[in-house]
C-alpha cells in the first residue's frame, strides 16, 4: 500500500506509525477531557459544555438501546466511540494517518468489545445462566445451536474489525488515487507540459477534480467517519444489550411474581 | 469532443500505469494480472449487488417512515445498522481485493 499512499509526515523511529498516531489521538482526547474537567462547574461553559453535549448524546443512545441500567457502561462505549471518531477524522488531514486505517488498531478495539461484553454478560447473569443462552430455546436443539452461536459470536469481532478497516482504507485509497490522477503524472503534469491542448485539458480536468474532491469526496469521507464510529458504538451497545438482556428479563419476572404475591 | 476524449485518456492512462506499478509482473507468472482482474471484477460484482440490497432496504425504510413519521428516528437507526451489516459484505470483498493487489500472497 506504500506504492500509492504517502507515509505520514511525523514518524517516530522504531515505532509503527499507527501506534504513534494512536498516542496522538490519546493525547488529544486526554487534553480535551482535562480542559473540560479542569474547572467543573454546575453551569457548564466552554469545553465542559462541549463535552457534556457529546456525552449526553451517548447517554441517550445507551438509554434507547440498553436501557437506563446500561449507563454504567458509558466509560467503555464513550471511550471507544470518541477514540474511533477522532482517529477516523485524523486521516482526513493531509500528512497525518488514521490509526483505524490499520487492521491492528481495529482488532484491538474489537477484541476489547468482545471480551468485555462476555464479561458483562457473565457478571450480570452468572456463568451457567449465560452459557445457557448458547443452547437455544429447546435443549434438544443444543448440538445444532451451540456451533451456530459460537461461530456467530466469533464472527462479531471479525466483522467489527474488517468493517471499520475496509471503510477507512477504501476511502484513503480512493483519495490517494484521485490525488495521483491530479498529480504531476496526471492532470497537473498535462497542464504544465507546455502545450496549449495540455494546458486546457489539464487545467479544466484539474479544476473539475478539485471541485469533485473538495465538494463531494471530503464531505463523504467526513460522513463515513461519523457513520462508522456510530455503527461501531451502536453494535457494541447491541452486543452489551444482548448480554445483559436475560438478567433484565428475570428481574422483571421476579418483580411481577413478587407483585402477584403481594396482591 | 476531442477535449473529452483527451480528458478520458488523461484519466485512463495513469490508472493503467497505476495497475502496472501495483502488481509488478513476477517472472512471467500470469497470477499477478489475473489477480488484478479478479480484484476489479469481484469489487464490481460486490458493489453492484450490495447497491441492490441497500436500495431495497432504503426503499422499505423510506416507505415505513412516510407511513409512520412518529417512528422515523427508530426506523432510521435500524436502517443504518442494517445498511452497515449489508455493506460489510462488500467490505469483505474490498479487503480480499486489497490483499490480492497489495499483499500478493500468491505470486
Amino acid at each position: 500500500m506504500d506504492a500509492i499512499e504517502h507515509p505520514p509526515i511525523f514518524r517516530l523511529p522504531g515505532i509503527p506509525d499507527h501506534v504513534t498516531y494512536t498516542w496522538i489521538v490519546m493525547l488529544i482526547l486526554i487534553g480535551l477531557a482535562w480542559a473540560a474537567s479542569r474547572r467543573a462547574s454546575l453551569v457548564p461553559r466552554g469545553a465542559q459544555n462541549f463535552v457534556e453535549v457529546i456525552l449526553e448524546q451517548f447517554i441517550q443512545m445507551i438509554d434507547d438501546v440498553i436501557g437506563p441500567q446500561g449507563r454504567r457502561y458509558l466509560p467503555l462505549i464513550g471511550t471507544l466511540g470518541l477514540f474511533i471518531l477522532v482517529s477516523n477524522l485524523m486521516g482526513l488531514v493531509p500528512g497525518l494517518m488514521s490509526p483505524t486505517g490499520n487492521l491492528m488498531t481495529n482488532a484491538a478495539c474489537a477484541l476489547v468489545v468482545f471480551v468485555s461484553y462476555h464479561y458483562i454478560g457473565i457478571r450480570t447473569q452468572g456463568l451457567g445462566h449465560y452459557l445457557k443462552h448458547f443452547m437455544g430455546p429447546v435443549p434438544a436443539l443444543a448440538p445444532l445451536m451451540i456451533p451456530i452461536e459460537v461461530i456467530s459470536h466469533l464472527a462479531r469481532p471479525l466483522s467489527l474489525t474488517l468493517r471499520l478497516f475496509g471503510n477507512m482504507t477504501g476511502g484513503h485509497i480512493l483519495l490517494a488515487i484521485i490525488f495521483f490522477l491530479m498529480g504531476l503524472q496526471g492532470l497537473i503534469g498535462f497542464a504544465l507540459s507546455g502545450s496549449v491542448g495540455g494546458a486546457i485539458v489539464g487545467g479544466i480536468g484539474g479544476l473539475v477534480m478539485v471541485v469533485f474532491t473538495v465538494g463531494f469526496l471530503y464531505p463523504l469521507k467526513i460522513l463515513v467517519s461519523f457513520l462508522q464510529a456510530f455503527i461501531f458504538v451502536m453494535l457494541t451497545m447491541l452486543y452489551v444489550a444482548s448480554a445483559v438482556e436475560g438478567a433484565e428479563h428475570d428481574a422483571h419476572h421476579g418483580q411481577a411474581e413478587s407483585h402477584a404475591a403481594h396482591h | 469532443m476531442r477535449a473529452l476524449i483527451l480528458a478520458a485518456m488523461a484519466v485512463l492512462v495513469p490508472s493503467v500505469a497505476l495497475a502496472q506499478t501495483a502488481t509488478a509482473p513476477a517472472s512471467g507468472s500470469l497470477v499477478g494480472p489475473y489477480a488484478v482482474l479478479a480484484a476489479g471484477f469481484g469489487m464490481a460484482l460486490a458493489a453492484s449487488l450490495c447497491a441492490l440490497g441497500q436500495g431495497r432496504a432504503i426503499a422499505s425504510a423510506v416507505d415505513a417512515m412516510a407511513r409512520q413519521p412518529g417512528a422515523a428516528a427508530r426506523i432510521q437507526t435500524t436502517m443504518i445498522i442494517g445498511l452497515a451489516l449489508i455493506e460489510s459484505l462488500a467490505i469483505y470483498v474490498l479487503v480480499v481485493a486489497m490483499i490480492l493487489l497489495f499483499v500478493q500472497p500468491i505470486k
